[in-house]
């Protein structure tokens, strides 16, 4: 019998396709009869299964990356909203197995390379294995205390490393000093707004220190020098991870996947042309992710129907798609001494890691998704990027590889790859600000910030 | 202000040249130092600006005003790779300036959050050769009679005659060097013409270089030795103004003697259109998405303001 060609009707999300079939090629000699597969139409496993396959087949046959993203999102249902900077007690247990992530307390080694370049006396603090970040100990010879009325004269002597190449740290130090005064000490400014205190001082003191920061290093960098500095920039990631049970609605009693959005809005973001050197190689096991038995509403997450957005910074014709560094501000609403009011002081390192998880897991993926990865077409090499947390006198540094995006039911079942991310605790990065000068300056956050703001492929 | 720039003239006592002064001109055409490389980085970032910015098809102009102005200064700060003198600068946002002075026995002061500053360590050279300076004794001020200069001006009591550079003493970077204006209001009336904002700019080019002088030489009228110059560039996203002020005397109250110098450049193009969507007349695609008409000489002179003082 010929194979019958006629229209079919395909019932896909709430719209009726109308396909024809496509001309089937010669049939080979042992069978007559076209292929046996299940019905697309019919309440069944087998024909969810079959409309699944074809969505799937839909979305790595897309024409462009945007066609691609937009297939991806384009069904809409409620979806838990994921907040990076969130008060919820050990949000980063919850945040980890919600992305496959193990976390790795201290930042990674191969800060050796990058140390190459600093002073000789501060070879000794690169060659630190990465578990002590937390606790560091002082450099043997500190410099005095910059009263930085007369900066660039503060050359201190630790740097008599003879390298032609090496970072003045004085001169940083003399940069980072005057933006931090001029943001809190010499600019007449009112009073903050009620609540807006971050928006006073730490605000522009951070976005002043970056881009000065940037400037002066893109010499050694030349990365640096193609970059982009966003202010301000929104990063978007959806995903699907795990399953459960529609309990309500006319859909009650479906097994759904759990979808998550984040949405975050980071301070300052510099995206650059070509990718950072993976730390790790992509299959390695370094830890174990969480396994969590509550449904993803305990934490508190809640739930939210409206557009799937998935955006790094800018779109898809940017030609700086991948990430360098994220820098990110905890609002108002976090500060440490609220922590402290209700004694939750352990919450305190838990809100950075949490931040840096959840806001770096967002920005790969999102940043993947543009090189046209999913999670049924995995990445095939890992994505790196940094994140800063701070509150303007605190940071905490955050290092993140994603090594999988297949998190959906079906993808992580024989996937063994995790994402990693590695992050040290938060350190202050002066005491305290007295007429005009700054006090109890800590050199070793800076370096840590210079060699973020450093890192490179090799061959550049 | 409503007769625009002529009106500042008269209140600031001020002679108008047009164009960019020479030293400006010098940074400009010196081929060492490669304006012409950074072409395709200034399209990058007003493509990002235009176009790339927002998850919106088409980012609005209170949006991308301030990030194409963000791009262009990381674009200029990242010259301080071959200049290291260029670290030596500091942007200040929100910062507040007041100024005071009396002209013609008309007391007019220029207050309040105004625009981005960018402070320096070193002050700019003067601009203007001494003859330049002693020939604008000549030049009479042009007044609108029977328009009064202080028309649509805002009249208010103050009780503190107040000068105040916005900036403690002792702070290191404390020359202003640039002004930078960014008309990002999203509706037209909001958005100052370009007339009107090159008025704002003497004005408060003006009202930097005052506060400046008085802080330095004394609140005594007279004229100054070694004249201060603030420069100043304003833009809506798409037009460019600049202009380069020179304060020469703080004898303001007559209206003879030496003026004050400003040169002005305005209503420089960046690029003509910035399509966002492609145009499609009967479904033939006649205007690929994309910037049209971009000029490289905008931002030589862009650059050649930042630049200048320190090459």
């Amino acid at each position: 019998m010929a194979a019958s060609r006629g229209r079919r009707l395909l019932w896909h999300g709430r719209r009726w396709f109308s396909q024809t079939e496509s001309a089937v090629p010669p049939q080979p000699p042992d069978s007559l009869y076209p292929p046996i597969v299940a019905s697309a139409t019919a309440k069944s496993k087998a024909a969810k299964r079959r409309r699944l396959e074809h969505f799937n087949q839909r979305v790595h046959a897309a024409a462009s990356i945007e066609e691609k993203l937009r297939l991806y999102g384009q069904l809409q249902r409620p979806k838990y909203m994921l907040y990076p900077q969130t008060f919820a007690l050990n949000a980063d247990r919850w945040y980890r197995s919600f992305t496959k992530t193990v976390f790795v307390p201290g930042l990674p080694p191969r800060a050796a390379s990058a140390a190459a370049e600093a002073p000789g006396a501060v070879a000794p603090e690169a060659a630190k294995t990465p578990e002590g970040a937390a606790g560091v100990a002082p450099e043997a010879a500190r410099a005095p205390e910059p009263g930085t009325a007369a900066p660039g004269a503060a050359k201190t002597p630790e740097l008599a490393a003879g390298a032609a190449a090496c970072l003045d740290m004085g001169e940083l130090r003399s940069l980072a000093c005057d933006a931090l005064l001029q943001e809190s000490f010499y600019q007449n400014k009112k009073r903050p707004f009620l609540y807006r205190d971050q928006d006073h001082t730490p605000g522009p003191f951070l976005t002043q220190l970056v881009s000065t920061l940037a400037a002066f290093l893109c010499g050694r960098n030349p990365l640096l020098a193609a970059s982009c500095l966003d202010l301000k920039p929104e990063v978007n990631f959806y995903w699907h991870h795990g399953e459960e049970v529609v309990v309500h609605g006319h859909r009650k009693g479906r097994v759904d996947p759990v979808r998550f959005q984040i949405d975050d809005k980071p301070h300052l973001q510099i995206r650059v042309p070509k990718q950072l050197p993976e730390i790790v190689p992509l299959e390695s096991d370094l830890g174990d992710v969480p396994v969590i038995d509550h449904k993803p509403s305990k934490l508190p997450l809640f739930k939210k129907q409206y557009e799937n957005k998935v955006f790094t910074g800018s779109k898809v014709a940017d030609p700086c798609c991948y990430g360098h560094t994220q820098f990110h501000l905890i609002p108002d609403k976090l500060k440490r001494e609220r922590f402290v009011r209700v004694n939750l002081e352990d919450q305190i390192e838990v809100l950075y890691r949490a931040n840096g998880i959840a806001s770096l897991f967002a920005w790969t993926a999102a940043q993947a998704m543009y090189q046209g990865f999913w999670n049924e077409a995995d990445v095939t090499r890992p994505f790196v990027s940094q994140a800063v947390v701070t509150d303007g006198k605190y940071f905490a540094f955050f290092c993140y590889q994603l090594n999988t995006l297949a998190l959906t039911v079906e993808t992580i079942q024989n996937n063994p790859r995790k994402n990693i991310c590695w992050g040290t605790d938060s350190k202050p990065l002066y005491d305290v600000v007295e007429d005009g000068s700054v006090k109890g300056f800590n050199d070793e956050v800076l370096l840590q910030l210079v060699r973020f703001l450093l890192n490179r492929p090799k061959e550049l | 202000l409503f007769q625009g720039v002529r009106q500042a003239q008269w209140l600031t006592k001020t002679k108008l040249v047009q164009g960019l002064p020479p030293s400006v001109l010098r940074v400009i055409d010196n081929p060492a130092h490669r304006l012409e490389d950074h072409e395709e980085g200034v399209k990058r970032a007003i493509s990002h600006a235009r176009l790339w910015n927002t998850t919106e098809v088409a980012p609005r102009r209170e949006h991308y005003c301030p990030v194409l102005f963000e791009d262009l200064i990381h674009l200029c700060r990242l010259m301080s790779m071959k200049y290291p003198s260029l670290t030596k600068r500091m942007l200040a946002r929100n910062y507040k300036i007041s100024a005071t002075w009396e002209r013609e026995s008309i007391l007019l002061q220029v207050r309040g959050l105004n625009g981005i500053l960018m402070n320096s360590m070193a002050p700019i050279p003067p601009v203007a050769s001494k003859e330049e300076i002693l020939a604008t004794e000549e030049h009479v001020l042009e007044t609108f009679y029977p328009i009064s200069p202080t028309i649509d001006l805002q009249e208010v009591n103050v009780y503190k005659e107040l000068n105040d550079t916005g900036f403690r003493d002792g702070y290191p970077y404390s020359h202003p060097h640039t002004l930078f204006f960014l008309e990002s209001a999203n509706i037209r009336p909001n958005r100052f013409r370009p007339e009107q904002l090159r008025a704002k700019m003497l004005m408060f080019a003006f009202g930097n270089a005052l506060a400046k002088a008085k802080v330095l030489y004394g609140n005594d009228p007279k004229v100054l030795e070694q004249p201060i110059v603030v420069q100043s560039v304003g833009t809506d996203g798409q037009l460019f103004q600049f202009m380069v002020f020179q304060l020469n005397t703080t004898d303001l109250v007559s209206s003879d003697g030496i003026k004050n110098l400003v040169w002005i450049d305005s209503d420089q193009n960046l690029y003509e259109k910035a399509q966002c969507i492609p145009e499609v007349k009967k479904r033939v695609v006649t205007k690929p998405a994309g910037i049209y008409g971009f000029q490289p000489d905008t931002f030589k002179k862009f650059l050649a303001l930042y630049l200048h003082g320190t090459v």
